[in-house]
């Protein structure tokens, strides 16, 4: 429930041209008391503080209470302000101003339980909103005589989802920021049950997994930023595949996982669950960072957000680059994204999004057990340099959002170019089998090169109502989802010794269209009761063009015999057959989705939630006439939140129990080097979260356990995790130094993954993994300086870790029996950020 | 509490679950047939009704394949290696003695799952078995061998594979469907074993069904010894093919054993 409205602050000056007051050139929301949003609790808080003659706040105190809780959030949120300081006479000047709070629940109000906006797996503090319409501020300079100043905020909200319930987590950053995250992905660790997993190389899409689901590059998890999708529909490394390493985390203000398809607004790959991350940029002003670090890892990061503009209009771009930790490894992107928000009267919002980015990188792959335990191959080796990937993304979105009444609309559109090409090599030289038809040959390399190319268009919307009935006010949404695809990929097989593709495995042209439509009721029928859900109907419509449908010819000529190519124009005993094949289908899934929530006393709330999800299914196995046969997912949590001020901090528990079953699961094939169908599967588990949030600290750690097992056998689905466990913790204090009169700031963040032995196939189990993060960083504006440390033990792990036949000639005969494979964790790695923000402004 | 009692259960259970199956490491050996005497030529008579004394029979096997399925007629007939099928391998190779009954060991273990498996494979090359030319000796044979009241014949022989085994493209069309590799791969040989952690796989050769069907008397003189016979090592001949036609036979050369550890 994040009302999440930038404050337009304006301090207007005094009419005596010799003075001029404070003007506020950084600002920091206060959060929300936890408790008090759980209770629906609205309050004001007026300060009094001084603005010293560098800018700085000091001595503030309270001259009127809203109650602890309020009094604490206002006070901690305006210790962070910075003023341009008053001047008289054009000399910098000290000056005690009275600063407002009203800390308001975002109109339309909402149910009446606790709305679970969880940080990191428990109830976030939502900002809340410097004053709606501030009363009148005193400003009494020291030293000089007492001035009036005002200062007047404006709030303009911007509607959220409600919460699913337990397995909902609207995750704040915050503070946790400082815990070091090589890329926006990592954030997903914040909600629990997630690990995340790269065999790809830096540049490609993290492998996720979520509660139990092996969810590759995405294909099973939805994800969006901003409300545009992240998943590719069609992509041949994955349908679905989907690539955070274009969002620049320093701008992500906020992020929420559903785990499980609770929300009538997920739509196409929300089968473990979806991501949302929302951008912003709190700093105000323009910011530089420039990073170097271990294997000459190298980042300049620059930030911009105009003075006066809400959070959500900012600029950044990001340039990196590394060597890698090992063989074949380096790296290289760049990102740049530029979001507005502008409004239209009182009542209308606008945002128009841009974003670009570009990547190359090369890849380690896959290194054999044996070959690393007889030291035939180093830890961080490579069998094939020619292993690596391309990434390009360039997207637009914009949206509108105006009220009318009680009711709230939306649109959206968007358009996303974008192009990936990946060169894996899982097999070495196992899968180049000698065909009758082909020429001799010896293994020429199993070296798969994939590209996709896609362009995306689309829209979404909605209409949000509230209605009195009964005593109470309830919420009615109507929305809609279209999204149009067209894709071209290939997927060709290099020849080892010449780099030269020797075959072509696929050659599709897919253009898929998805069109949803969805209902959504928050009813409030008893004070402690809370029913959210409604239906989503989507139509998903396939047409394809296989342009490499032959590959054989059962009767070739004697003539002219096809030889090794590929796409195949025959004659097969006197009759023609042409390479193409057109296939067009289409099919419907209607997903039903439900939660209840009871709060029966202050803090406390359980709830249930029913839903299915579903993925539409690879293009490659669209048959012409025959109806999609999606997968399909059933899931049902069940879970109790606790949320609760503690004296000097915010304390939030939540625990649940869930099952989702799958009737057609993805099993990662090595010889394919992707995910393909599988048997049906379900998945029980149980999952602890809990955050503690204090002035000076925050902590965030998740547990989760998780039995995913084959229906039909019994048998564990290999490769997820069973025990994932996170912690997330930081910590900031002022030091007692000010040099120069500028407070002096230093902070600490760390962050630690447990996961445990993970099942392998043929009934072996994986190492376990214990990993910490850490960063130290000391700031004294507008400088600052950070050390970060990623695996700061320095522990040698098996980032991934597989069982299959690969023979990659490291022995003198071949080798075809399954054994142990993994792909190396990074080594520890450090950097050194310099940080430099300037200006700003109210 | 319920939760943490759910929580030990789901531990307990993913500890005691599994994904099916094992990988496996164990040990190999070969030998020669199990009636041989240790240091003792081996003697037997063949379907010709020759008398053979068998002073030396060597083989060099460059490795050893098991395989879960059983190759049905007509079906990847063209395959040499198929994916992802196999079972378990020795890769080590190994000179063994087999006219001794001593079991021979591998230079290095093998690897393998606990799946059932059901047909096995001797690769017979020296070093790649796709390779056009190799020199590398695989059977190397001296003897006598006498038909009733005849003269006893001395013979050697020294069997390789390489162009000297490769079959002529019949159908132009098919340019790929004899590859060498096949001549160099005994399969398949029909099995019955699970592996398991720490056993001990056993490959007996029996050198008699090499000679099962050769007609001595047709063996050429040794252009350097015309005292003795020597096989040509060519893809002619009675005896060359008979000979090789035993080497390479599924049924009756090469018996597995499985010695559960």
């Amino acid at each position: 429930m994040q009302v999440a409205a930038p404050a337009r602050t304006v301090a207007q000056a005094s009419a005596e041209p010799a003075l001029r007051p404070p003007q506020l050139v950084q600002r920091k929301e206060a959060t929300y008391p936890p408790a008090a949003l759980a209770e629906r609790r609205e309050n004001t808080v007026t300060l009094e503080l001084t603005v010293d003659a560098s800018g700085h706040v000091s001595d503030p105190k309270v001259v009127e209470s809203g109650g602890k809780e309020f009094d604490d959030a206002a006070l901690a949120a305006v210790s962070e302000w910075v003023f341009t300081p008053a001047e008289e006479s054009g000399k910098p000047v000290a000056a005690r101003i009275r600063v407002p709070f009203a800390f308001r629940l975002p109109p339309p109000p909402p149910a009446a339980l606790p709305a679970p906006s969880p940080q990191g797996g428990v109830p976030a503090p939502a900002p809340a909103e410097p004053p709606a319409a501030s009363p009148a501020g005193e400003t009494r300079e020291e030293g000089p005589p007492a001035k009036e100043e005002e200062l007047e905020a404006t709030v303009r909200g911007r509607a959220r989802p409600r919460s699913r319930g337990t397995s909902d987590y609207d995750v704040t950053v915050g503070k946790l920021s400082l815990v070091p995250r090589k890329a926006a992905a990592e954030l997903l660790k914040l909600a629990p049950g997630i690990l995340l997993t790269n065999e790809g190389g830096e540049g490609h899409a993290n492998q996720v997994f979520l509660r139990g689901f092996d969810a590759r590059e995405g294909q099973d998890v939805e994800f969006s930023v901003g409300g545009v999708p992240i998943n590719q529909a069609g992509n041949l490394h994955g349908n679905g595949y989907a690539d955070l390493n274009f969002i620049i985390p320093e701008v992500v203000s906020s992020l929420r996982v559903l785990e499980g398809p609770y929300d009538p607004r997920q739509g196409n790959f929300a089968v473990a669950g979806s991501a949302e991350y929302e951008l912003g940029l709190e700093d105000r002003g323009v910011g530089l960072q420039v990073g170097y670090g271990s294997y000459a890892t190298r980042r300049v990061l620059a930030l911009w957000g105009p003075p006066g503009a809400s959070s959500r209009t900012f600029g950044a771009a990001e340039f990196y680059e590394t060597d890698g930790f090992g063989q074949n490894r380096d790296a290289t992107r760049g990102s740049a994204i530029g979001q507005y928000e502008g409004h239209l009267g009182a009542d209308t919002t606008y945002r128009l999004t841009l974003q670009g980015y570009s990547a190359r990188w090369h890849s380690a792959g896959v290194i054999r057990e044996d070959d690393f335990a007889t030291g035939r191959k180093g830890f961080f080796d490579t069998y094939d340099f020619g292993q690596g990937g391309d990434a390009t993304r360039f997207s637009v979105s914009g949206e509108i959002e105006s009220r009318s009444g009680s009711t709230v609309y939306r649109n959206q559109v968007f358009a996303i170019l974008g192009n990936t090409r990946f060169r894996e090599n899982f097999t070495g030289f196992l899968l180049d089998v000698q065909e009758p038809q082909q020429t001799l040959h010896s293994q020429r390399g199993d070296l798969i090169d994939q590209s996709t190319s896609t362009t995306t268009v689309g829209s979404r919307g909605f209409a949000r109502t509230s209605l009195d009935a009964f005593g109470r006010r309830h919420e009615a949404e109507l929305g809609y989802f279209a999204r149009y695809d067209v894709t071209d990929g290939t997927q060709y097989r290099i020849e080892a010794a010449t780099n030269a593709p020797y075959h072509v495995d696929l050659d599709l042209h897919s253009q898929i269209a998805d069109i949803g439509l969805y209902g959504d009721l928050s009813l409030n029928p008893l004070s402690w009761l809370t029913l959210r859900g409604g239906a989503r109907l989507d139509l998903f419509t396939f047409d394809i063009l296989n342009r490499c449908a032959v590959q054989s010819v059962a009767h070739p000529s004697q003539t002219n015999p096809p030889l090794d190519a590929s796409c195949l124009d025959q004659e097969s005993f006197g009759a023609h057959r042409e390479p193409v094949q057109p296939a067009t289908t289409s099919s419907r899934a209607f997903l039903p989705r439900a939660s209840a929530i009871v709060t029966p006393v202050a803090h406390l709330a359980f709830s249930v939630s029913y839903g299915k999800g579903v993925r539409s299914i690879d293009p490659q196995f669209i048959t012409q006439d025959v109806k999609t046969p999606f997968a399909e997912a059933r899931s049902i949590d069940v879970g109790a939140s606790y949320t609760r001020d503690l004296p000097g901090a915010a304390l939030a528990l939540r625990t649940g129990v869930f099952e989702t079953k799958v009737d057609q699961d993805l099993i990662f094939s090595e010889s394919a080097g992707r995910n393909v169908l599988g048997g049906s599967s379900t998945r029980r588990g149980l999952l602890g979260a809990a955050r503690l949030t204090g002035g000076f600290f925050d902590e965030s750690l998740n547990v989760t356990l998780v039995r995913a097992t084959f229906d039909d056998t019994g048998l564990l689905i290999p490769y997820v995790p069973d025990l994932v466990v996170r912690s997330d913790t930081s910590v900031w204090r002022r030091l007692p130094w000010s040099p120069g009169g500028v407070p002096l700031v230093a902070s600490a963040g760390i962050g630690v993954t447990f996961v445990g032995r993970r099942p392998l196939p043929f009934g072996d189990r994986s190492d376990r993994i214990f990993t910490a993060d850490a960063s130290v960083s000391l700031a004294r504006r507008p400088l600052k300086v950070a050390l970060t440390a990623t695996n700061l033990l320095d522990a040698q792990y098996r980032l991934g870790e597989f069982n299959y036949a690969s023979d990659f000639r490291s022995q003198s005969a071949p080798t075809l029996v399954p054994v142990r494979h993994f792909t190396a964790g990074a080594p520890r790695q450090l950097m050194l950020t310099l940080e430099v923000l300037l200006g700003g402004g109210s | 509490m319920r939760d943490a009692r759910m929580l030990l259960g789901l531990a307990l259970c993913a500890c005691g679950s599994s994904t099916g199956g094992a990988l496996v490491t164990f040990h190999a050996a070969a030998a020669g047939p199990a009636d041989s005497v240790s240091g003792q030529p081996l003697v037997f008579t063949n379907a010709l009704g020759y008398q053979v004394t068998l002073a030396r029979a060597r083989l060099h096997i460059g490795g050893i394949y098991l395989n879960r399925s059983v190759p049905s007629s007509g079906a990847q007939a063209t395959s040499c290696v198929l994916p992802g099928i196999y079972s378990g391998e020795v890769t080590s190779p190994l000179d063994v003695d087999v006219i001794s009954p001593v079991p021979q060991p591998f230079p290095a273990d093998g690897e393998g799952t606990s799946d059932l498996s059901q047909t096995a494979e001797v690769w017979l090359f020296g070093s790649d078995v796709n390779a056009t030319a190799d020199p590398t000796v695989l059977a190397d044979v001296t003897g006598t061998a006498v038909q009733a009241a005849g003269t006893p014949i001395a013979f050697t022989g020294q069997f390789t594979i390489g162009q000297n085994r490769a079959v002529p493209v019949g159908d132009a069309a098919l340019p790929g469907s004899s590859p060498l590799c096949k001549q160099r791969i005994v399969t398949p040989i029909s099995v019955a074993l699970n592996l398991a952690q720490g056993g001990t796989l056993l490959v007996r050769v029996d050198p008699r069904a090499w000679f099962a069907n050769v007609d001595f008397a047709r063996i050429p003189p040794d252009p350097n010894d015309p005292a003795q016979r020597k096989f040509l090592d060519l893809s002619q001949g009675q005896p060359d093919l008979a000979f090789y036609g035993g080497l390479r036979a599924a049924s009756g050369t090469y018996f597995f054993n499985w010695q559960s550890p």
